[in-house]
């Protein structure tokens, strides 16, 4: 690391399962977020140099929301791709009661899911990636009021979405 | 006189970022309300549930994977066109696409087919008897292809 500035393969050591946690729960699965995950490491190797030491972590969940977005508008143009917040699309069932439980992780998955991706992105962006209220409105270009709104919102939605499978505590 | 805190500021007053002022109001409308108790409470059962879910750990091998070939080597190409998974692989798609294209060029205007099916077609349909033949039937049905 020269200047405080760290080389992608330190970001990737140092920060990769951070990165990699982000990334499944904006995606919702493993094969889009390790798309997302590589990607966002080539922007980063490519944009190191105008990296401000700082928040390391909030330039890097800033990063790979913008991969996400990105892939997100990619498929809204090509609607045979499937989003996991298509309104049309059919989410995954609960599993029956003999199959094999899912994990709680799963059930929080699948009621991030849920949510439209306006929501989605504010609540990973807070309850996963940790960032502030301001680095949220910085990452995702929305005014800080919209950010509490939806922050908000998301999580009531996320709330009913995780009493419909029937997990009622926390 | 402060304005009335509208319900979505209990998330923020959850995580620490209501202004001192906001805090109060809010608080004095959670002691008045049992209904804003109530949705405090569900925002603070979705939000402890994610941040109490365990990370989501990358497959084994990615990471090596990733800093053995660097970023982006193991894809066939980047997300701005790669489809995605399990769909058909974008080097597939061009080469059947290129593929086309040159069947296109090449294909020659006019059928030239041999024998003349039109003609073979025509031939035996009108030998065709009265009592029915199946097979020239068939070839009744017979049309030239026609390639655009």
């Amino acid at each position: 690391m020269a200047d405080g500035i760290p080389t992608w393969e330190e970001v990737a050591r140092e920060h990769g399962r951070f990165l990699y946690n982000v990334a499944y729960r904006l995606a919702g699965n493993d094969d889009d977020a390790q798309d997302l995950v590589q990607e966002a490491l080539l922007r980063v190797r490519g944009g190191l140099e105008r990296y401000q030491p700082g928040s390391l972590r909030g330039w890097l969940a800033r990063i790979v929301t913008n991969v996400f977005l990105d892939e997100v508008r990619r498929r809204r143009r090509r609607p045979t791709d499937a989003l996991p917040d298509d309104p049309g699309r059919v989410l995954p069932p609960a599993p029956a009661a003999d199959e094999t439980p899912t994990s709680f992780s799963d059930e929080v998955q699948r009621a991030l899911d849920s949510l439209p991706e306006e929501f989605r992105v504010p609540v990973v962006l807070c309850d996963v990636a940790d960032l502030s209220y301001d680095q949220i409105a910085a990452a995702t270009g929305a005014p800080i009021g919209t950010v509490r709104s939806r922050i908000h919102r998301g999580r009531r939605m996320m709330r009913a979405a995780l009493v419909a499978q029937g997990v009622t505590g926390p | 006189v402060s304005p009335e805190p509208t319900e979505d500021l209990l998330s923020a007053y959850l995580d620490g970022e209501l202004e001192p002022a906001e805090r109060v109001a809010v608080e004095a409308r959670l002691t008045a309300s049992p209904e804003w108790r109530a949705v405090l409470e569900e925002i603070r059962a979705a939000r402890a549930a994610l941040r109490g879910a365990p990370a989501r750990e990358a497959p084994p091998g990615f990471w090596d994977d990733v800093l053995h070939t660097g970023p982006g080597a193991s894809r066939s190409v980047p997300a701005t066109v790669r489809p995605a998974r399990g769909r058909t692989p974008w080097l597939a798609a061009g080469a059947a696409a290129a593929a086309v294209l040159v069947a296109v060029a090449f294909v020659p205007k006019e059928q030239r087919v041999k024998p003349d099916v039109a003609a073979v077609s025509a031939q035996h349909g009108a030998q065709l008897s009265d009592a029915g033949d199946p097979i020239g039937a068939l070839a009744q049905m017979a049309r030239p292809v026609r390639f655009r």
